[in-house]
């Protein structure tokens, strides 16, 4: 039961808590300026890469030095919406779907040439399990990661639910004809929406550097659980993207448990079709998602 | 900065045309991807060899040798892409590359064996390679795993391991040298606890560290890159109180390791096999001379192998007289093995003065004899590594 706990439950939830923080930014692009962002990956690992050199230059514990590579990273978001996305506004969907992918490259690239392709950490050396928790085993980073999550997540649901900005988006997000004659301003609906997805996907990102290491291809390897998580949740709901983003961290991490007898239940070597395996079947029946999100 | 001039030199050059009196290469390496600071030595030994042989005359007609890099960042999809670049749309006719094994049987199976380009791997080492259908066009410098798996079998029999727990990761490499391990440990009547498969790149492998530590092993036989998913097991490993001792081949052999987990937690506890070159040999100690002067370690994984696979296909373009795939393919083995006399890397006038009279050259490489069976493999020589008081890697010879 202990293993069970320690070895399956808590890192499928800290991967739950990277997969929900990412999703949230795909779910919001995707319900307000209804494309897939294929780039958002390739934001977080750019976030991550600001954090990095910020902890070089700093000497601080990354999580401090985070915020400020939210607002950085969001601040090149929305230089990259106003030079590459906003003369798409009007376009299909495809045509930004394709900016986006070319985009994605480009970040990757950028990221590449500049901080070079070597694998980097934003912490050294291995973490035991606190003391007072034991039998429980929990990492001080791994309460990091989950404390700093929750966190996020009231911060999100506060300022959707009691800002004006949050409750503009929410309702461009729901009906995007409805909420502009209503007098919403749409560019400052989206690029709350940038600055959010951005910021939390920039968090998602420096959990995983935490958790693992820092390499240039670490955002796009999160693209497709995090699809999935949108997927899962509906697309448009936040709050499903968070359910969607735990649903898939636990059920790959579970998928492994021996269930049955004493060999896993899933071969590890196939938990990556775990988040293909879950979307595919929401897409087949239930589209719309876990929380009523739209259907396409 | 120095990355941006580098940068605008590599486009300046691709940007060129062919012309005449230029022979195009391609050389294919993982220069992004989970091996990427293991490339960068490898491809630099490839530029040392066209340095050394454009300096000394060239190819056949004083014809410069241009190597086209491609990036085929350890995968096999992108090998393809890679493959495709260079044989399509840069024209070339021989290829080195491509890194790892994946991208090296994607690459050579889906455009350079139907495209008829012989391709000479510095690195990839799946036995898998050994039995393509390649209608003699896959040749390598470096080792199949069949002998890395078994070097390192004996090395865990002889550090005293009775029971191992073994994974590996999903791909050609790591699954080729897991197998070939596993049946030599066993053979050696050591008992494997645990087999299992793992897929890369994902961010926790405790639930796979929990299943593999069942069976009471006595230490880890991991397979898989670094910066694939090695570092992580090994931290995870470590933080789950699974495993402390662990047995890894080349896929894991870089400083990252020692970096992102620290030497204090992996000293006499990790044990890496390499691909090397015997240190006493004339040919090496040629290489690793010349390789240090630009400022490289020659202790480099498959440096010396990158070096010997483009100076062979340098030999087999003179001896074959044309830049013609189909010629070069055939003038390989020839150049690379007895009978004939003894070229050493670096001696690329005198090949060329020979070749020109009509006699026959053996080519003895850093990386060691580099005589082609006839699956196009060489023969196997290796080191054991571990790491030292001072935490860097300590490298032994195994004879």
């Amino acid at each position: 039961m202990m293993a069970f706990l320690n070895f399956y439950l808590i890192p499928g939830v800290v991967l739950g808590c990277i997969y929900a923080l990412g999703a949230i930014g795909i779910s919001l692009t995707f319900g307000i300026l209804r494309f897939s962002n294929f780039a958002h990956g390739d934001t977080m690992t750019l976030g991550v890469y600001i954090t990095l050199s910020l902890v070089q230059f700093s000497g601080l514990h990354p999580l401090l030095v985070a915020p400020l590579a939210m607002v950085l990273t969001t601040g090149i978001v929305l230089g990259l919406d106003r030079t590459f996305y906003k003369p798409f506004r009007t376009s299909p969907a495809i045509m930004l779907v394709i900016a986006s992918f070319g985009l994605m490259l480009m970040i990757r690239s950028v990221i590449q040439f500049f901080w070079g392709v070597q694998l980097q950490a934003l912490q050294t050396g291995i973490q035991m399990p606190l003391e007072a928790l034991l039998p429980v085993r929990f990492s001080e980073n791994h309460l990091l990661i989950i404390g700093a999550t929750v966190l996020l997540m009231m911060a999100v649901h506060l300022v959707l639910t009691r800002t004006k900005i949050g409750k503009a988006m929410r309702a461009t997000s729901d009906n995007p004809e409805l909420a502009a004659l209503t007098g919403i301003d749409t560019e400052v609906v989206i690029r709350a929406t940038w600055a959010m997805g951005a910021s939390l996907a920039v968090a998602a990102g420096v959990f995983l550097g935490l958790d693992t290491h820092v390499e240039t291809m670490m955002g796009f390897k999160l693209l497709l659980p995090m699809f999935a998580a949108a997927i899962l949740g509906g697309i448009g709901k936040p709050y499903g993207a968070v359910a969607g983003g735990l649903v898939i961290g636990i059920a790959e991490e579970l998928s492994a448990y021996p269930w049955i007898g004493t060999t896993p239940l899933l071969s590890p070597g196939y938990k990556g079709g775990v988040a293909f395996a879950i979307m595919v079947a929401m897409l087949i029946w239930k589209p719309q998602g876990l929380f009523r999100g739209r259907q396409f | 900065m120095k990355h941006l001039i580098t940068a605008a030199a590599l486009a300046a050059l691709a940007a060129t045309p062919a012309m005449a009196g230029e022979i195009r290469v391609g050389s294919v390496a993982g220069v992004t991807g989970p091996i990427a600071e293991l490339v960068a030595p490898i491809v630099a030994g490839r530029n040392l060899a066209a340095a050394h042989i454009n300096a000394n005359g060239g190819l056949l007609d004083g014809d410069t040798l241009v190597l086209v890099l491609a990036d085929s960042q350890c995968d096999p999809k992108a090998g393809v892409d890679a493959g495709n670049k260079v044989v399509n749309v840069e024209q070339v006719v021989a290829i080195v590359g491509a890194s790892c094994s994946g991208a090296t049987n994607g690459m050579v199976q889906s455009v350079t064996i139907p495209a008829g380009i012989p391709s000479v791997s510095d690195s990839a080492t799946a036995p898998s390679i050994t039995d393509l259908d390649d209608n003699n066009l896959v040749f390598r410098t470096a080792p199949s795993d069949a002998y890395q798996g078994a070097a390192l079998a004996k090395l865990a029999w002889e550090a005293g391991y009775r029971k191992l727990a073994v994974t590996y990761a999903n791909d050609d490499y790591n699954a080729g040298i897991a197998e070939v391990f596993v049946a030599n440990f066993e053979g050696l009547g050591g008992k494997v606890t645990a087999n299992q498969v793992h897929e890369p790149n994902k961010a926790s492998y405790r639930a796979e560290i929990t299943t593999l530590s069942g069976g009471g092993a006595e230490a880890l036989a991991l397979f898989a890159y670094y910066g694939g998913s090695g570092i992580t097991i090994i931290r995870n490993a470590l933080e789950t109180g699974a495993f402390g001792k662990f047995m890894a081949a080349d896929g894991m052999f870089d400083v990252s390791v020692i970096e992102q987990i620290g030497a204090e937690n992996l000293r006499g506890n990790l044990m890496i096999t390499q691909s090397a070159s015997d240190p006493s040999n004339t040919s090496y100690q040629l290489f690793a001379e010349a390789y240090k002067s630009t400022g490289m370690d020659p202790g480099a994984p498959y440096a010396a192998h990158g070096y010997d696979a483009t100076f062979l296909i340098a030999l087999a373009i003179e001896q074959a007289g044309a830049a013609d795939p189909a010629l070069i393919a055939a003038a390989l083995p020839e150049v690379a093995n007895a009978p004939g006399e003894i070229i050493r890397p670096g001696e690329w006038e005198k090949a060329k003065a020979l070749i020109a009279a009509g006699k026959a050259v053996n080519y003895e490489g850093a990386s060691g004899s580099v005589d082609f069976d006839a699956a196009g493999d060489v023969p196997g020589f290796y080191s054991v590594n571990t790491i030292n008081a001072e935490g860097k890697f300590e490298m032994r010879f195994l004879r």
